[in-house]
């Protein structure tokens, strides 16, 4: 390397120089990115059925896929002590989907081609969905289960969702802040497809509610410099801020709409994702009566024994920072399981087309948040509702929707 | 050092001073005699896990060949990746065009059309470019390519193209598996075939200059930037048409296929080979992607900072990759032209008579 120095000491730079500050600066960006599996605790009995969890342990929402696997693993581990399914164990194969799509393919397909498993769970966002979707549906002919709030549409055939859509999370909160709020609303969004069709959906219920929307406004995803929408909320006496703009912009978003007043001014705040994770993201001063519409909280454990029971049989198995929450489609992953195993109890068989059909109208009893059921020919999930307030660090319930709500989806 | 070295054979060219090691050709010969017998052997999963590898390798080949061999940092390879990744998803699924002889040569004109079009800007402009101005462009075309495309509705947004339906040739539909195994294999080796030509040619001398000092090419009166822009075209030509490739193996694009992270990633696979030898990008690629598989199979928790310290440790100790470990710098430089006369002494930019 002696000579390669001297010949490009003349021009400042030399080659090794560059080729030293590419490769650190390659390592720290391409380190986060890769894959990982758990491998399944117990033991291998006799012919067991494969459940397959696709999540996002690693990366930037590493948060969220942790505590579906840690779900996935505490309602296996009870469904295996009471004798599995149809007399067989189930065997649990958790894979990383790193919130990065290129690797979460290979690992979804480790999932289908290696492990053959009779079932997929998981993916977190809407992209990492339409990543493996592919992968576990159409290409590898498997059933596949999809935990998270989002923005609806999704009608493949043998995709089953099971958190909340549009529908469910706006049916019920709208009218509820026209009632609490007012009727002026400004729905500040970050520029990415959820926000888009949910706003959509929003304006509709909003329109038929007897409110307005004064503005709807896109951001880039990393912006955290909010003064000019928080002017315009202030100037044009908006009430209600319904907003879906995501970390990290929602924390200075929302201490700014705070500084200037806008609580103080009787405005309403409200952003339907808000759980118990993004609760500590700002002083609980600054979001205090903050509207969310979930289908759990932490504080329906009051309310309703089952998910009492569920919380502290987490609480008991992962004590820490990694919570039960439904924004991160914990309990959907819950619902999703349960769900799955009433089907696979019906179908009495593990074959995806005799398990869809079974699927299709399969009802649980009890879940977080209460019961649910799937609605037939739609794929989509009908559960309870919650509205919930943040006071002082915490939610209260303030209001719970009076049936299972309809997803209005396919 | 090339330049250097030919200058050496001119003045003091050898005989037989110590034996020829040519380990390049004998490593090209194992790694096609492996690859083309690996789906005899190996399961459904891994034949399309080596089939990913082999796709991301043609894009290793590219950086290698306009950083090892041109010294042009392209921090973009990426872009022509992802844009023709894009182009075939956009023609697959809206105008149901997914034939093999439509969709390749597609990609590959997309490539090949946006890094011209990209030379044209970083390279072809009225001051020769400082190598930071190359990467840091190149860098931002990435960025701004995944912004684009994060943002545009009709490409998806952040979701990107999914179900991507398969390639057909005739009536047949190449699904994952043995049969796309072997045409990402003839695609690489094409590939690798067009580029080792290409700079191991008289055209090759000439980038092996311009890469050593560039000044004195131009004054020599080479159009050194058109050059270069040639050689940058030629390697987004061969990372489209793996974008083309991977498409439609993956069964969607998504934006982060034009992104940093990606582009960052290609060059770390080639440093980590090794650059400069083409089969040394090869080698990067087939070890990083082996290497992390192996370690996220088995330490759940803490593979990618073994990975991250491993990729440091290679780099930062072997700074010629792992290529080096086998093949002497002597050989990694090369020689060009006619050899004769005798050699006077045997200094460390000797050179052997193999061009």
């Amino acid at each position: 390397m002696r000579l390669n120095e001297r010949l490009h000491s003349a021009s400042g730079m030399s080659r090794r120089d560059v080729l030293k500050t590419a490769a650190w600066l390659s390592g720290a960006i391409a380190t986060g990115a890769g894959s990982w599996a758990i491998r399944p605790q117990w033991a291998h009995a006799a012919d067991p059925i494969k459940v397959g969890i696709a999540t996002d342990l690693t990366g930037a929402i590493g948060y969220a896929g942790n505590a579906n696997a840690n779900v996935a693993k505490m309602v296996v581990k009870d469904i295996n002590a009471k004798g599995g399914v149809l007399g067989r164990p189930l065997d649990l194969f958790i894979e990383d989907t790193a919130s990065n799509e290129s690797v979460a393919v290979a690992n979804v397909r480790k999932l289908i081609q290696r492990d053959k498993v009779d079932v997929v769970l998981g993916g977190i966002t809407s992209s990492m969905r339409n990543a493996i979707k592919d992968v576990i549906v159409t290409r590898g002919r498997t059933l596949y289960i999809y935990p998270q709030l989002y923005e609806g549409l999704e009608c493949t055939p043998y995709i089953f969702c099971t958190g909340p859509t549009p529908a469910q999370q706006c049916d019920e909160l709208i009218p509820w802040l026209i009632k609490n709020g007012g009727k002026r609303f400004a729905l500040p969004s970050a520029n990415y497809v959820w926000p888009h069709v949910l706003n959509q959906y929003a304006r509709k219920v909003i329109g038929a509610s007897g409110g307005e929307v004064i503005f709807e406004e896109y951001y880039p995803l990393d912006q955290v410099e909010y003064s000019a929408t928080v002017n315009k909320i202030m100037t044009n006496k908006v009430d209600v801020v319904f907003n879906t703009v995501i970390p990290p912009g929602i924390g200075p978003f929302t201490k700014q709409l705070y500084e200037a007043g806008f609580t103080k001014r009787g405005g309403r705040l409200s952003c339907v994702y808000y759980d118990e994770n993004t609760l500590n993201i700002n002083a609980p001063h600054e979001i205090e009566g903050l509207a969310s519409c979930l289908d759990y909280f932490r504080a329906v454990t009051k309310l309703d024994p089952g998910s009492a029971k569920i919380q502290a049989e987490y609480d008991k198995a992962f004590p820490g920072k990694i919570v039960f929450a439904a924004g991160s489609a914990a309990t959907g992953m819950y619902r999703g399981l349960r769900l799955w195993e009433a089907a696979v109890k019906e179908a009495g068989k593990v074959d995806r087309d005799a398990v869809a059909a079974a699927l299709d109208h399969a009802r649980i009893a009890e879940g977080p948040g209460g019961p649910a059921e799937m609605v037939p020919g739609k794929r989509h999930c009908k559960m309870r509702m919650y509205i919930a307030v943040a006071k002082k660090g915490n939610y209260e319930i303030v209001s719970q929707s009076k049936g299972l709500v309809d997803p209005k989806e396919c | 050092m090339i330049g250097k070295a030919v200058g050496a054979a001119r003045a003091a060219a050898p005989t037989r001073a110590f034996p020829r090691a040519s380990m390049i050709p004998v490593l090209e010969v194992c790694l096609l005699v492996i690859f083309a017998g690996l789906p005899i052997v190996l399961k459904d999963f891994w034949v399309v896990f080596v089939t990913r590898v082999l796709i991301l390798t043609l894009l290793s080949l590219s950086f290698d060949l306009v950083w090892g061999f041109a010294g042009i940092m392209s921090f973009g390879q990426a872009l022509f990746f992802g844009a023709a990744g894009y182009g075939v998803a956009l023609v697959a699924r809206d105008l149901g065009i997914r034939a093999i002889w439509v969709v390749l040569p597609l990609a590959l004109v997309i490539g090949l059309l946006l890094s011209f079009l990209l030379a044209c800007f970083v390279l072809l402009g009225r001051h020769p470019p400082s190598i930071i101005f190359v990467a840091l462009g190149t860098l931002t075309c990435s960025y701004a390519g995944d912004r684009l495309a994060r943002g545009w509705y009709y490409l998806g947004g952040q979701n990107g193209i999914p179900s991507i339906p398969l390639m057909t040739a005739g009536s047949y539909e190449l699904g994952e598996g043995v049969a796309y195994y072997y045409l990402a294999l003839v695609t690489v080796v094409g590939a690798y075939l067009v580029c080792r030509f290409l700079v191991r040619s008289q055209f090759g001398l000439a980038l092996a200059g311009i890469r050593i000092q560039e000044a004195r090419m131009a004054f020599f009166g080479y159009k050194v930037q058109t050059l270069k822009a040639i050689v940058f075209s030629v390697a987004g030509a061969i990372a489209g048409l793996a974008g083309g490739l991977y498409a439609f193996h993956e069964g969607f694009v998504w934006p982060n296929m034009l992104g940093v992270v990606l582009s960052t990633q290609i060059v770390l696979y080639a440093l980590f080979g090794g650059v400069g030898t083409l089969i040394g990008a090869v080698i990067g690629v087939v070890v990083i992607e082996i290497v992390s598989f192996v370690l996220a199979d088995n330490y759940q928790t803490v593979w990618p900072i073994l990975l991250g310290v491993l990729l440091l440790l290679v780099i930062l100790f072997r700074p010629g990759g792992l290529i080096s470990l086998v093949v002497p710098e002597r050989e990694r430089i090369g020689a060009f032209g006619a050899v004769s006369g005798r050699r006077k002494h045997v200094g460390g930019e000797a050179v052997d008579g193999t061009a």
